[in-house]
């Protein structure tokens, strides 16, 4: 079944008439996935791989209620209003590619997308894909066939290129995918680990789930506590939903740390201050989860195989 | 990108928030117009100011050349002092904590507030409230009397799209006044576009950036087409690396590191960059002397064209006098990989250049330590 792609999904692509817009639609079709419209303000009226453009998400939505899904690859400084645009118009996924978004606007899209009900993954996401499925966004490229395979292992990644390369990983030991997605590196980030590690509990075809974090902020962490509330031996009296499949996860940034606090590295979100969000505290939490921690990515499949 | 106090108070006094009278010394030789009883603050951005002595008090005028003197010699944290802000004696009633942040716990903008502040507040049991960012900032959370210099902070917070607005000692005065005696911002760079304020770049190092830093800086200008240099540090090592991706790049550097090489630099690019741009930054990564050895190392790329990327770095290296004699390992998959590597193991034959390339069926980290052993001529496998 997998999550957040599947055969009902329907994409609306915002920035179609842009480079990596229309590049990703193309690859979307490509690979099995209905794009039904695309929207480029001022550009309604023209087709780009077939797809009509409209002018505003309202305009397309009314010509194609079908739509679940957007995709958006708008310029960063348009890119709230693109994002709200898309969560007035209640569209259920909205998966964000655009980096540097300013962060108080990351902030406000959250927290509308909250206020509405509907989910954003992003901002800075390469995508999601749920192989032989379909995919949003551009991760796997043109040719997702050679990197990723229908399987039961979910993969969440702040890192694009790291869900790629894990996903290659697991497909040469011949260990398939489920879903892999992309959240973004970013401070704020619309779905975090915890919210999609829920969404591989309830999905029948996820049968252990891989996350690939970095230093920085309190995902992983937060992920921690989840997955402690339903391991055996450290399961608490907390209520609600509980996470019971086999986890390993892999978290970089040892280097980072060696430089000077503050400093920026590839990621915004990679930035620690003080002991929040260190490695240490990361690796600390996961373990004390019962998580097994990879040393380098390609000992993932080894240690799914032990769980 | 981190504000030095004096250019945070500038923002803090744009939106009325009381700072003591004060004069920015620039270079030391300015004469200081406070009259004591006054502060000289160390212009530094390091933490910790205070305990490092980047902070004097002066009661009497005729200390006031001697203090300046003592202060501009200093070495805060391994930051050298080239800026002193003097200011104003305010007499201290109370001190507080006052900030405004981003959490990734409530995934939105906090407020962080305790009746202690001065240093170390991390154990001094700060609360913070999670803030309604659609709502805003509305007096919430602080006592009446701190109400008025919290509403400007959050104007000065979201005006001037910080990721940190923080007063730290937020004071009152015997007359219950309440003033900022110091400032931390950090300005969300992604916001620079619409922010009109500009300020100086700077270096978090606390030394100037070098040449190879400004210059590598600088591919990314005025062309949005991927991103290649824009992060660029030099390091102390002897190994440059030309990384590939926000996320990748790290996980290499912790191989590197794991294995005892030592970087020469860390940068990144990302989201397929053309040929032009790695042709430059390669120029720049090649440029440093002493090299032992050359690390091109990246994942497996969803988009990034890997043969316009490695010829790219081909076109930069055979710019490089002397010629490069030292081992270059080059790890990287994803699209036109293959086509890229046949040409590449041509160009190292028949050029000369020591080309060790690896593919995707090579695991990305373990080339780190191919690299560390060519590098270092460690020959024991």
């Amino acid at each position: 079944m997998a999550i957040l792609v599947t055969e009902k999904t329907k994409i609306l692509v915002q920035g179609i008439t842009g480079k990596e817009g229309s590049k990703v639609a193309l690859q979307m079709q490509n690979y099995g996935t209905k794009v039904l419209a695309g929207v480029t303000p001022g550009k309604g009226g023209q087709e780009v791989h077939g797809v009509p453009v409209y002018n505003t998400v309202a305009e397309a939505l009314e010509n194609h209620p079908g739509i679940n899904t957007s995709f958006v690859a708008v310029p960063n400084f348009t890119a709230f209003g693109a994002i709200k645009e898309a969560v007035e118009a209640q569209i259920a996924l909205i998966n964000i590619l655009t980096e540097h978004i300013p962060i108080q606007d990351t902030a406000k899209a959250i927290a509308l997308a909250k206020e509405a009900g509907v989910r954003i993954v992003g901002p800075s996401s390469i995508g999601i894909i749920s192989p032989g499925i379909g995919k949003v966004g551009s991760i796997g490229g043109d040719d997702p066939r050679g990197v990723f395979r229908k399987g039961s292992v979910g993969v969440i990644s702040k890192s694009g290129g790291m869900a790629s390369e894990v996903s290659w990983i697991l497909t040469q030991t011949g260990m398939g995918q489920s879903t892999v997605i992309g959240i973004g590196g970013d401070i704020l980030e619309g779905s975090s680990f915890v919210d999609l590690l829920e969404e591989f509990e309830k999905d029948p075809q996820t049968e252990s789930v891989v996350i690939f974090g970095e230093i920085g902020g309190t995902y992983e962490e937060e992920a921690a506590e989840f997955i402690k509330s339903g391991n055996p031996s450290t399961r608490s009296a907390r209520s609600g939903p509980r996470f019971t499949k086999p986890v390993v996860a892999f978290i970089s940034g040892l280097f980072a740390e060696t430089l000077p606090q503050g400093t920026k590295l590839g990621h915004a979100g990679a930035i620690v201050y003080g002991e929040k969000g260190s490695y240490k505290s990361k690796i600390k939490a996961l373990e004390e989860a019962g998580v097994k921690i990879a040393k380098t990515p390609d000992e993932i499949p080894e240690l799914l195989k032990n769980t | 990108m981190l504000l030095f106090e004096f250019e945070g108070k500038t923002l803090f006094k744009k939106c009325g928030i009381q700072i003591p009278k004060s004069q920015l010394i620039e270079p030391e030789s300015q004469r200081v117009t406070i009259k004591p009883p006054l502060v000289l603050k160390a212009q530094v951005l390091s933490g910790k100011r205070a305990d490092a002595g980047g902070i004097i008090k002066v009661e009497e005028q005729v200390e006031i050349q001697g203090k300046l003197v003592e202060i501009f010699s200093k070495t805060i944290n391994g930051e050298k002092v080239e800026r002193v802000l003097v200011e104003e004696m305010v007499e201290i009633e109370k001190e507080y904590y006052l900030s405004f942040s981003y959490s990734t716990e409530v995934r939105g903008p906090i407020l962080t507030f305790t009746e202690n502040g001065g240093t170390g507040i991390e154990e001094k049991g700060a609360k913070s409230f999670p803030v309604d960012i659609l709502k805003g900032f509305h007096g919430e959370n602080v006592p009446e009397k701190l109400k008025d210099t919290a509403l400007k902070l959050w104007e000065v917070f979201t005006k001037y799209d910080c990721e940190l607005a923080e007063i730290n000692p937020l004071v009152v005065d015997k007359q219950g006044k309440a003033w900022a005696l110091d400032s931390k911002v950090i300005l969300d760079d992604d916001a620079d576009f619409r922010r009109e304020e500009k300020f100086p770049e700077r270096n978090l190092f606390g030394r100037a950036p070098t040449g190879r830093e400004i210059e590598a800086r600088k591919i990314d200008e005025g062309d949005h087409r991927g991103t290649a240099g824009s992060v660029y540090w030099d390091l102390e090592g002897d190994i440059a690396v030309i990384a590939a991706g926000g996320g990748g790049s790290i996980v290499n550097m912790d191989a590197l590191l794991a294995f005892g090489g030592k970087p020469a630099n860390y940068t990144e690019h990302s989201g397929n960059p053309p040929r032009e741009k790695l042709k430059k930054l390669t120029k720049i990564v090649l440029s440093k002397p002493g090299l032992k050895g050359c690390w091109f190392v990246g994942g497996t790329a969803n988009f990034t064209d890997i043969y316009e990327t490695l010829m790219g770095f081909v076109e930069g290296l055979r710019e490089i006098k002397p010629k490069p004699d030292y081992s270059i390992v080059i790890r990287r998959g994803g699209p036109r990989d293959k086509e890229a590597f046949e040409v590449l193991s041509e160009i190292g034959k028949k050029e000369g250049f020591d080309f060790h390339i690896f593919g995707r069926e090579t695991p990305m980290t373990s080339t780190a330590k191919i690299m560390v052993d060519l590098a270092y001529g460690n020959t024991s496998n």
